[in-house]
């Protein structure tokens, strides 16, 4: 009985264990994150060059692909608008998951946050920066609250605010390259 | 179960779950959704 116990348990462990092995070698060097997993480098897509867009289109954009320089690694991610700039956020920042999940924002913060994104098809050149002046987090709250939290109520605004406040939620503004940081 | 048979077992389900993820799309697209939906509830 206990041998058949055990050996449930084992293809209980084994089951997932073959699924994230898979889909984890399956889309490293990938074109581009799958939904879950990272994938590898954004090649495909015109190179946005020139002055910087109106980034109010990414209202109507629900995720984008991101990719850091270092480490080579792309996922897709919410993105936001606010102020004429644009913003990538990264949550659950304080729990045990989490710190395995958001690996990306922790290395883009200790690095050189050197990314690029890729929106509708087209790559951009960008820069990470975290930022965390309560002003300039407020704009983006709201943003982030209406696109992904069902509303911009006072309360959810707020709820988002004390998030990025508390360190669980990360915010990165999606800045030209060569910002000073 | 003998312990041959057992990994008989494992190997022919290891196999069978990543060429299932390998070769049909819709397959792993609804793991990789359930997998988002449990970290999405149960990571914060």
């Amino acid at each position: 009985m206990v041998r058949i116990v055990l050996q449930v348990i084992g293809i209980l462990i084994l089951i997932p264990l073959v699924t994230i092995v898979t889909l984890r070698i399956d889309n490293q060097d990938a074109d581009g994150p799958s939904v879950l997993f990272p994938g590898g480098k954004l090649v495909s897509g015109e190179l946005h060059t020139g002055p910087e867009p109106d980034w109010s289109f990414t209202d109507e954009v629900p995720t984008i692909e991101l990719q850091l320089e270092d480490p080579l690694a792309s996922r897709v991610i919410f993105v936001m608008e606010s102020d004429g700039k644009v913003y990538v956020p990264s949550g659950y920042m304080r729990s045990f998951l989490g710190r395995l999940w958001k690996d990306w924002a922790f290395q883009a913060d200790a690095g050189n946050g050197l990314a690029v994104a890729r929106i509708n098809g087209v790559r951009y050149e960008r820069q990470l920066v975290r930022i965390t002046d309560p002003q300039e987090i407020s704009g983006v709250a709201a943003k982030l609250a209406q696109k992904y939290a069902g509303g911009a109520t006072p309360e959810t605004v707020a709820e988002v605010e004390r998030s990025v406040a508390d360190g669980d939620t990360w915010i990165f503004q999606m800045a030209p390259r060569g910002v000073e940081t | 179960m003998s312990t041959k048979n057992y990994l008989i077992l494992c190997a022919v389900i290891s196999a069978g779950l990543s060429l299932s993820l390998l070769y049909i799309p819709s397959f792993s697209l609804l793991v990789e959704q359930l997998m988002l939906l449990f970290l999405s509830t149960n990571a914060g």
